[in-house]
């Protein structure tokens, strides 16, 4: 049944009367937006049961919890070895991790039947597709108290800048932000946090009566978190807004450090850079201190392999492969997920370094010496632009586009010239907005 | 099939060898002889395991045809053999094979005849190992699975009934995620 065809009973199954007083807030605000979807927590009595114990799981385990996969490593195999059809077939049983093969996309987009365990409950199934940095949307199965549990998580990475989330009924806990020509956008609550307010809304003028409203509507929900995406914030970042959230909070693409300095500033509260993904949830929070994306879940096991998918060498860079996870409709066993990074261990935990969204990118200066991708990233980490893609033709010559930049352009030319060499021959662009899946470092160089 | 079980010679002279109370007519009507529950308590007691009270439920001869009941008692002799005594045998697959096993066996051919003809005792051998994760010593798993699909049409049949679900669970599972809306049919606190 498609999420619009459902009843209000079926999308908010414990709704107290908080959470109905807080649902005609959202909507009926005078300042409102259009909403143009529905959704719901969906979650039965039962289901919310299981959500408070995985949140009391996640917040029990150590720091560092993530360096000992032995602990529950073997047992996770086991659990789904005879359940999940396509790790039934593999006979004979792999001894060893290091001996199951990988999984990638391509296999999910062949048939994601196929890694869907027999348990999973198919009347209840979800699907968050997801088209990776490109290439076609694969489905993601999902369910109801997965979806919830990402605030597990997201409350570990909260607690790591000391924020505990205290809004409960009659606050809005949360706001999504998006800008694009068109999203999802809808109301809820969250059952967890007492029913407390979730709306997911589109700063996009198309969906609001009067473009003045986003602001003020903003302030009149005051939530406590905002969540969005670099470009989300960069519109967010010109709205006069007077809200002061708790936090930020920010997925989906690389945020820059220009850009989450300013959003420090503004809001005066912690920017949170979370690395996520459909397949996983949220993986790692950056962590200034630690100069990495920290491995915030428990259970979820990261190795770094290389095109033979062989493990790299320590602090070498190589592609995250995935083994675990919360999602019990969709457990993975060496899922490559096309990112890079380097893994070290700092102060007692595992730490993604350089992470990357895509394989290296190598672009050569006009006196033939090379840079990758990670080098342009540095080089850029520290001005606020919200999303910016660089191509090497087949010449060598540079095209940088950007959007959503609010430092100046001459400075960005100017660090990509001191990076490059002043000979450098670059084209700067500034657009509107990209493809919602453009790819970030290019090259027609040949190799 | 993972491990490797005992000779399958063995086990088949063992069937050939079967004493005559394990062939004779198992307790599903008053007037019958054997008490097939009370033999199968006893196996498990052979192997290690403690009747538990599900057990006298799953064991029940009431609504099981005297056939089945009689390859049940069969596959008992069989377990009784010292190999099986120090394989620390899963309750589970135990009951796999006396309940599921024997039932399926049975459709396809009488005890006596497991007995006497030299294919039929050497397929409920395998179909034994098979059902508790063993295979013949000295065979590799696709040699031990290849020579049981030839010979037994029961397990050709549980083979293919175990495709046909699995196919029908996969489609199902593809039909769920093709109706569900493209993005957030749940609240999620982030959008990725």
């Amino acid at each position: 049944m498609s999420a619009d065809a459902l009843t209000d009973e079926e999308r908010y199954p414990t709704l107290t009367l908080h959470g109905r007083e807080m649902l005609r807030f959202l909507r009926e605000h005078p300042f409102a937006p259009i909403f143009r979807n529905r959704s719901g927590n969906r979650l039965l009595p039962d289901d919310i049961e299981r959500v408070l114990a995985f949140e009391a799981e996640v917040a029990s385990s150590p720091l560092g919890a993530t360096r000992d996969p032995a602990r529950w490593l073997q047992g996770f195999l086991e659990q789904w070895r005879e359940v999940v059809p396509a790790l039934r077939a593999r006979r004979p049983w792999p001894a060893e991790l290091s001996q199951h093969p990988c999984t990638s996309r391509a296999d999910f987009a062949r048939d994601i039947a196929q890694f869907v365990p027999d348990s999973a409950p198919v009347e209840r199934l979800l699907n968050f597709r997801t088209s990776g940095t490109t290439g076609h949307p694969i489905p993601v199965p999902s369910h109801p108290v997965v979806a919830a549990g990402y605030l597990a998580l997201y409350k570990r990475a909260l607690r790591r800048f000391g924020i505990e989330l205290r809004h409960g009924p009659g606050k809005v806990g949360v706001v999504l932000i998006g800008y694009q020509e068109r999203c999802f956008t809808y109301t809820s609550v969250t059952p967890t946090m007492g029913d407390s307010g979730l709306v997911k809304l589109n700063l996009h003028e198309s969906d609001w009566r009067d473009p003045n409203h986003r602001a003020l509507y903003l302030d009149a929900l005051a939530p406590e978190l905002i969540a969005g995406d670099p470009l989300s914030f960069a519109e967010l970042l010109r709205l006069p807004l007077e809200l002061e959230p708790r936090a930020v909070l920010s997925t989906s693409m690389t945020l820059s450090h220009g850009l989450r300095n300013e959003l420090e500033s503004r809001f005066d509260c912690p920017v949170l850079d979370v690395y996520s993904m459909n397949e996983a949830g949220p993986i790692g929070v950056y962590d200034a201190s630690l100069g990495g994306h920290v491995l915030l879940q428990p259970r979820l096991h990261v190795e770094l392999l290389d095109e033979a998918g062989e493990p790299v060498a320590p602090s070498e860079r190589g592609e995250i492969t995935l083994t675990g996870g919360f999602n019990f409709c969709l457990p993975l066993v060496r899922y490559r997920t096309g990112d890079h990074a380097r893994l070290e261990i700092r102060r007692g935990e595992l730490v993604l370094v350089d992470l990357e969204g895509r394989p290296p990118v190598r672009f050569r200066a006009p006196d033939g010496r090379f840079f990758n991708n990670v080098d342009v990233t540095h080089a850029l980490a520290p001005f606020s632009i919200a999303r910016y893609t660089l191509h090497q033709d087949e010449r060598g010559a540079l095209h940088f586009k950007l959007c959503g930049a609010r430092s100046p352009l001459a400075e960005v030319r100017a660090a990509l010239a001191r990076l490059f060499g002043d000979s450098l021959e670059l084209r700067v662009e500034v657009v509107a907005h990209f493809e919602e899946k453009a790819i970030q470092y290019t090259s027609a160089l040949r190799p | 099939m993972e491990r490797e079980g005992p000779l399958l010679e063995v086990l088949v002279h063992r069937i050939a060898d079967v004493p005559a109370d394990f062939l004779d007519e198992p307790r599903a009507q008053r007037t019958a002889n054997v008490h097939v529950q009370g033999v199968v308590f006893d196996l498990y007691r052979l192997l290690g395991l403690e009747p538990e009270d599900s057990d006298v439920a799953l064991y029940a001869p009431a609504a099981v045809p005297v056939a089945a009941l009689s390859v049940r008692l069969l596959l008992c002799w069989v377990l009784c053999d010292d190999w099986f005594q120090g394989a620390k045998l899963e309750r589970q697959a135990v009951q796999g094979l006396l309940v599921d096993a024997a039932s399926k066996l049975a459709e396809h051919t009488r005890a006596a005849q497991f007995v006497s003809d030299p294919e039929r005792r050497e397929e409920i051998a395998r179909v034994a190992l098979a059902r508790l994760g063993y295979r013949p010593a000295g065979e590799t798993r696709p040699q031990a699975e290849d020579r049981l699909s030839s010979l037994s049409a029961s397990e050709r049949a549980r083979v293919l009934e175990a495709a046909r679900t699995a196919e029908a669970r996969a489609r199902a599972v593809r039909e769920a995620l093709a109706k569900q809306a493209a993005q957030e049919a749940a609240d999620k606190w982030s959008r990725e």
